[in-house]
């Protein structure tokens, strides 16, 4: 290897930070392995996707925190069953939309949904291709979202349990991939139909929509806005409710929770699904300022 | 592990097919460790690198192509966001705003735009960078000229 290099003058091959520069030993390369060991400790500490809690364990949170917020937990707490906690690793949004996701494919056997599902999936896998995506930067990703999508099916030798998601979607070996399939589906969104998202994406972070797409919507650990979950709502076709847990509060005295739904754009939609059934989301995750949770409506 | 073997070799297989496709890029491949791969690098055209030819040594870890290869110049370059004793390179993608997206391949393509475009502002080489901040773009140029022909040229004679 060493011997192909360009000829140098004796001594000038000298790479390595001398003993007089200790600083210079410490590189971006150092605080990245660094970072990545913090968050290695941290992903001991909370794994991926929790288990199913109370919602008085929510409430156990804010015992000494805001009225406002406990009311609002009380509230919630007559609607919702369940809370199942997601990582806050900037990945919880598509994290909590994959758990929420493959475990109602699993619940609900409905056949229709995932014939609908995977024909989005190759629009998105088109739309990445016209963009100019090499194949190979995306398709493993594309593969093992299809795998999941399928085991989730019953009645096959490779269908798991309820179980198996759970223990699956805490494997950073699968976990991740999708999570990072999601994102490479919400980037070929935004930019398919960039003039839409363009001034969203101005108001937020006054970039263009790719550079947007290559620094918030394709890394992993960045945090997902409106503008990630419109996209990825719309290029799939599956309505999102966000339920906000915040200090806001009205001042006609009684407390309530707003949500937002997220229902995809209609030309999206498949002519088979109904219009009532469109304005139900399966998927209702819990949003506090930064983070993202799954709710179970009861 | 196997995710990364099996990506980096569909890249590998890209490389070979596509290897006229960009000439002033030549990637290749450790013979016996897949997770290794060096390149050489043409300098860009009206730049002070021009003329040079830059190595570069990919170290690919585990969790690739989640996680970003570590790059650095073998060759030494004097350039704002290089730095001058370890080659480490200064670049948001090789960092924070890595994604699957890019490739080896594409990597370097914005190394080589990166040295027709230094950014100053974020220095790894502060000697380099503040020549450029005080507008001193002359004296910039020849010493990175100076280490081109010093580092990047094939010795003649």
């Amino acid at each position: 290897m060493r011997n192909k290099e360009p000829a140098l003058d004796d001594g000038e091959v000298e790479y390595e930070a001398g003993p007089e520069s200790c600083w210079g030993n410490f590189e971006d390369d150092d605080v990245m392995q660094q970072q990545f060991s913090i968050q290695d400790d941290e992903a001991k500490k909370f794994p991926f996707v929790g288990d199913k809690e109370p919602l008085s364990s929510l409430a156990a949170e804010y015992q000494s925190g805001s009225p406002i917020l406990l009311e609002k937990i009380k509230v919630l707490d007559q609607q919702y069953a369940a809370i199942r906690r997601t990582r806050g690793d900037g990945n919880c949004f598509f994290r909590g939309f994959m758990f929420s996701y493959l475990e109602h494919v699993l619940e609900a056997q409905d056949s229709a949904e995932i014939d609908r599902i995977k024909a989005n999936v190759e629009r998105s896998r088109n739309a990445l291709q016209t963009l100019g995506y090499p194949e190979l930067t995306f398709e493993d990703f594309f593969t093992l979202f299809l795998e999941q999508l399928e085991d989730v099916i019953q009645g096959k030798e490779t269908s798991i349990s309820p179980e198996e998601l759970v223990l699956r979607s805490r494997d950073q070996s699968v976990s991740d991939y999708v999570v990072m399939f999601f994102r490479f589906v919400t980037s070929a969104e935004i930019q398919k139909r960039s003039e839409f998202f363009e001034p969203f994406i101005m108001g937020l972070s006054n970039t263009t929509v790719e550079q947007f797409c290559k620094s918030a919507v394709e890394p992993m650990g960045e945090e997902s806005d409106h503008v990630h979950i419109t996209a990825i709502s719309d290029a799939l076709g599956i309505p999102i409710r966000v339920v906000y847990l915040d200090r806001s509060s009205c001042d006609t005295g009684g407390v309530s929770v707003n949500h937002h739904d997220f229902i995809p754009a209609a030309g999206d939609l498949p002519s088979a699904r109904g219009s009532s059934d469109k304005n139900n989301p399966f998927i209702t995750l819990l949003y506090r300022p930064g983070h993202y949770d799954i709710l179970y409506p009861k | 592990m196997q995710a990364s073997r099996a990506r980096l070799f569909k890249e590998y297989k890209e490389v070979q097919r596509e290897k006229t496709a960009d000439p002033d890029i030549q990637l290749v491949c450790d013979d016996s460790n897949i997770f290794k791969w060096t390149a050489l690098i043409k300098g860009p055209s009206e730049t002070p690198y021009e003329g040079g030819v830059f190595q570069l040594a990919f170290s690919v870890p585990e969790h690739y192509p989640l996680q970003p290869p570590q790059v650095r110049f073998l060759t030494k370059i004097f350039h704002p966001n290089v730095h001058f004793k370890t080659g480490e390179i200064c670049l948001d993608i090789l960092k924070t705003a890595w994604s699957p997206a890019w490739t080896l391949q594409s990597v370097c393509r914005a190394i080589i735009a990166l040295m027709a475009h230094p950014e100053p502002d974020s220095p790894l080489n502060c000697d380099s960078g503040n020549l450029l901040r005080s507008g001193d773009v002359r004296g910039y140029q020849s010493m990175a000229r100076m280490y081109t022909r010093l580092a990047a040229m094939p010795k003649k004679g």
